[in-house]
């Protein structure tokens, strides 16, 4: 469907190629990182849905009594108001997640989540970061 | 003749249990529990399969209800596809899931279920009947709020990672002509 209508821009990306990639930790029913194939699984009503670190802007957390609150921010149009969009998209009309929170009461196990996400998010912006320069 | 599967789950339980089939239906029993979870030959009307987190999930639609059951493994799916069909003439239907790692897709009502896909493929479904709240703010964004099951007991460090809220960005007509300049 995307033919015309691909942002410009946009490259490819993809967590993986089938259900057969997906790593045995998603069984937990918790956030996982799989680093390797540079993505965040999140545990959505018994399904193991893959974000590509691609998708993710950031993600935030905060304590409120026994658990802690994650939540995950995900690229989309319509972020940056006045402003013309850094990040194209496949396809600008399609529905987009927005955001996912969760909570948990181990509040240690979110850190290190947040830190991994947030981390991968360096390394793969320092990796486009350089490729760039290199193609200057 | 009776088939029995282990280490299955009865939907988003945390509690494994046996599933039985015999000629005369399915059930389920916890390992921990008394209760039983039948699924009569005479109700069930389709059956799909399909990889969850808990590997493989079996679902069955019966009239005006269908009952889940995760923790399948892959080789199970030949074994079970001939037991449907010979008890109850009911082809055991593969549904692909999307795992490309796209947060863009479309929304679809199924039943009591809000389903996003991805590329025509399920992504994941959310159940309606537990959302406790919904808010639309500035026209295109829909949030969904998820009433907690388990909010009731002690919070546990080892229970699974709770969802409570999602929001999906939906370009509206009048967003689409703004940001058009094609």
């Amino acid at each position: 469907s995307g033919t015309g209508k691909e942002g410009k821009g946009w490259k490819r990306f993809q967590s993986y190629k089938g259900e057969v990639g997906l790593p045995k930790e998603v069984e937990s029913l918790r956030i996982f990182v799989d680093r390797k194939a540079q993505t965040v699984i999140l545990p959505m009503n018994g399904f193991a849905v893959p974000f590509h670190i691609n998708t993710i802007k950031n993600v935030s957390k905060n304590d409120e009594g026994e658990f802690t609150y994650l939540r995950v921010n995900f690229q989309t149009p319509g972020q940056l108001a006045g402003k013309k969009e850094d990040t194209p998209f496949e396809d600008p009309d399609a529905t987009f997640v927005r955001s996912v929170t969760y909570r948990s009461a181990d509040g240690h196990r979110f850190d290190s989540i947040s830190k991994q996400i947030t981390d991968l998010k360096k390394e793969v912006n320092k990796r486009e970061q350089q490729k760039k320069e290199l193609a200057d | 003749m009776t088939t029995q599967f282990d280490k299955v789950y009865h939907g988003l339980s945390s509690q494994a249990g046996k599933f039985r089939v015999a000629s005369s239906g399915m059930a389920w029993k916890g390992e921990n529990d008394e209760d039983v979870t039948l699924v009569p030959s005479d109700q069930i009307k389709w059956a799909q399969w399909l990889r969850v987190a808990r590997g493989f999930q079996l679902r069955v639609g019966m009239k005006g209800r269908r009952e889940v059951f995760d923790g399948f493994e892959r080789d199970d799916h030949d074994k079970l596809a001939a037991l449907l069909k010979q008890h109850f003439s009911v082809t055991l239907e593969p549904q692909e899931v999307s795992v490309k790692g796209w947060n863009w897709g479309l929304t679809d009502f199924k039943g009591d279920d809000l389903a996003f896909l991805v590329s025509n493929k399920t992504s994941f479904e959310l159940p309606l009947h537990q959302v406790a709240n919904t808010n639309i703010a500035g026209r295109t964004e829909v949030s969904l709020e998820f009433s907690a099951p388990s909010s009731s007991k002690k919070p546990s460090k080892s229970a699974p990672d709770e969802m409570v809220e999602i929001r999906f960005f939906v370009p509206g007509q009048s967003t689409r002509a703004r940001g058009s300049d094609a």
